[in-house]
């Protein structure tokens, strides 16, 4: 098996969600984050770059309907697939996903000897998706609420509005901060990704790779490569430490 | 300005100042102490009959008030000829001027040798600007008085007073208010006169989004200051709380990019009024809880229904008041340092196991 054959992991439509959601993201931040520290120096300085807080919102909330849309689009499409190419919930939480991360926490203090084998894709993944959605919709829907305020007062309890100024401003913060954690550690920063993990913009993802991180997909994908590979090395043995290849 | 403006203006003010110097002669020091001149002066300018013709056909007294002199703070400082260089020959040369407003501008200028700063403040005020267009604009001497100059704002009433004598319907506005009321009772140090909010040389056009945006910062100066408001039962933490509010952020944010006139978010005079602001729990309060809608709708024509607990009327939210975002804020509390401590803690040790302990 040659290191340079490749396999498709994501189609053009998740990877221009994905380019799409990621600008949006920055966009967001950008115009947001000076509204959160409105008293930082930096703050003072984007709103200038923009040339006022009015027009800073402006594109602000340009990108959060595009956010809005994004997110109905990807469901959509979800269901589209679902139902007419018959295709797999790959990204629904399993009682596996649960038995992976215990089993992963317990390969990091040394309990176990071999890291959790983790299907298309694994608990880590699952989180961030599920986060994303969850985030989005908080977002969405407390922007929506700070947008329209008087719309919101008109029907619901006032009270609402500063509420979503607080879920907004701390859930944004806090996928902020889950992005530049846990997202640029797993994409760029962890050992064998460093520096840079193409597979969301090429779409494509090496044999190799997919063997090492996704194995139970690999199984399922390529049953002969598995079971030449399993020959080669059963699985009693420990399997080979990982390899650091860019 | 250009260089070559710039050549012409060093030009004319040398020309000036040689024009000056030869005109009036250079000042000598003076022979007299300042008192020992004034008593030469006032020997004519006592007299309530000396007056002195315009061109326009108009005349104005030359009279000055000996006993206002004296208790001024130039008495016996500063000598007759410092404010009025040119007139120590007696009889004094002749001079032509076309009106009052010529003659007084003219005056201004005395000013400006000794208060150089609160002058070159006044150029950069409301004030100059009319006066420059044309317009009736006081210069120094209309509120510090020419020869009866004393401490301005000793009683502190007194500035208020002055300003009244131009500005009579925000004077009457204001001594009905809270703070007029204050003013005019037994502490009337702790009220707020004229020159507390709007300055006193350098006046900024109240209607400016610059002067408006600054309105938090002018009324922080009392109403952030615990001291001062305890013994009113008042909360020194109205700034605060709405400065962290939807209005208090974009007026810090917009404060350095704030020009003409263009209203882009509310501050504190839009909802408590200005001179004729109230208590908030006396009737007519534009932030009483039965008027606050009305007051919304100043600038949200369409603010309906329970808008106006939107605005957490400068309370901290708590368990009592506005229980839900008080909720919201201590679940992202907990919430934020748990994910992302959890997340960072998982990377610590993927990190550790994969690299340092494989």
């Amino acid at each position: 098996m040659s290191a340079h054959e490749y396999v498709e992991r994501f189609s053009t439509r998740q990877r221009i969600e994905h380019l799409f959601v990621m600008s949006l993201f920055i966009v967001l931040a950008l115009t947001g984050f000076p509204q959160k520290f409105y008293d930082a120096g930096w703050a003072a300085a984007v709103v200038s770059l923009f040339g006022g807080v009015p027009q800073m919102r402006v594109v602000h909330r340009a990108a959060g309907y595009g956010l809005l849309f994004a997110t109905v689009f990807h469901f959509f499409f979800v269901l589209l697939e679902v139902v007419v190419r018959k295709a797999r919930l790959s990204m629904v939480p399993e009682r596996q996903d649960f038995k992976d991360a215990i089993h992963q926490l317990r390969y990091y203090l040394r309990l176990e000897s071999t890291p959790a084998r983790f299907d298309r894709f694994d608990y880590r993944e699952k989180f961030e998706y599920w986060g994303l959605v969850f985030g989005n919709s908080i977002m969405v829907g407390s922007g929506l609420v700070l947008l329209y305020p008087m719309l919101v007062a008109r029907y619901l309890p006032g009270e609402l509005i500063p509420t979503a100024k607080i879920a907004h401003s701390n859930e944004g913060l806090m996928a902020f901060l889950v992005v530049i954690t846990w997202h640029v550690y797993n994409a760029h920063f962890a050992p064998d990704i460093f520096p840079f993990n193409k597979t969301i913009f090429t779409g494509k993802i090496s044999k190799h790779h997919l063997q090492k991180e996704h194995p139970r997909e690999f199984e399922r994908l390529f049953p002969e490569d598995a079971s030449t590979e399993t020959a080669a090395a059963p699985p009693t043995a420990p399997p080979p430490a990982p390899a650091r290849e860019t | 300005m250009s260089p070559r403006r710039h050549r012409l203006a060093l030009a004319a003010t040398l020309l000036t100042a040689m024009f000056a110097a030869t005109s009036y002669g250079l000042p000598e020091p003076p022979k007299e102490s300042p008192s020992e001149e004034a008593e030469g002066c006032l020997g004519c300018h006592e007299d309530p009959s000396i007056e002195v013709a315009f061109a326009d056909g108009t005349r104005r007294t030359l009279q000055v008030d000996r006993n206002a002199f004296a208790q001024s703070v130039h008495s016996g400082k500063v000598a007759c000829s410092e404010c009025h260089p040119g007139f120590q020959e007696v009889p004094h040369p002749e001079r032509r001027f076309a009106s009052e407003d010529e003659f007084r501008n003219g005056m201004r200028q005395a000013c400006q040798t000794c208060h150089f700063q609160n002058y070159s403040r006044y150029m950069d005020g409301v004030h100059h600007r009319v006066a420059k267009e044309g317009g009736p604009a006081p210069s120094c001497v209309d509120c510090h008085d020419a020869h009866a100059v004393t401490p301005p704002g000793k009683p502190r009433s007194r500035v208020s007073d002055t300003c009244s004598t131009c500005h009579s319907d925000v004077a009457e506005a204001w001594a009905k208010s809270v703070h007029g009321r204050l003013a005019s009772g037994p502490k009337p140090d702790d009220a707020p006169v004229c020159t507390d909010c709007h300055r006193s040389h350098d006046i900024q056009d109240p209607k400016t989004q610059a002067f408006l945006l600054r309105t938090p910062e002018t009324c922080a100066k009392c109403h952030a200051d615990a001291e001062r408001m305890k013994p009113y039962g008042l909360s020194a933490s109205v700034v605060s709380t709405y400065l962290s509010d939807f209005h208090g952020m974009t007026a810090s944010l917009e404060a350095p990019h704030a020009e003409g006139t263009n209203r882009v978010t509310a501050v504190c005079i839009d909802c408590h009024g200005f001179h004729d602001i109230t208590k908030v729990d006396e009737p007519g309060s534009k932030v009483m809880k039965e008027n606050l809608l009305k007051t919304c709708q100043q600038c949200h024509p369409d603010a309906a229904g329970d808008f106006p607990s939107a605005w957490l009327s400068h309370f901290e939210p708590s368990l009592t008041r506005a229980p839900l975002v008080y909720l919201t804020k201590q679940f992202y509390t907990l919430l934020i340092p748990f994910i992302i401590g959890g997340l960072v803690l998982q990377i610590l040790l993927h990190f550790w196991r994969v690299v340092v302990n494989r």
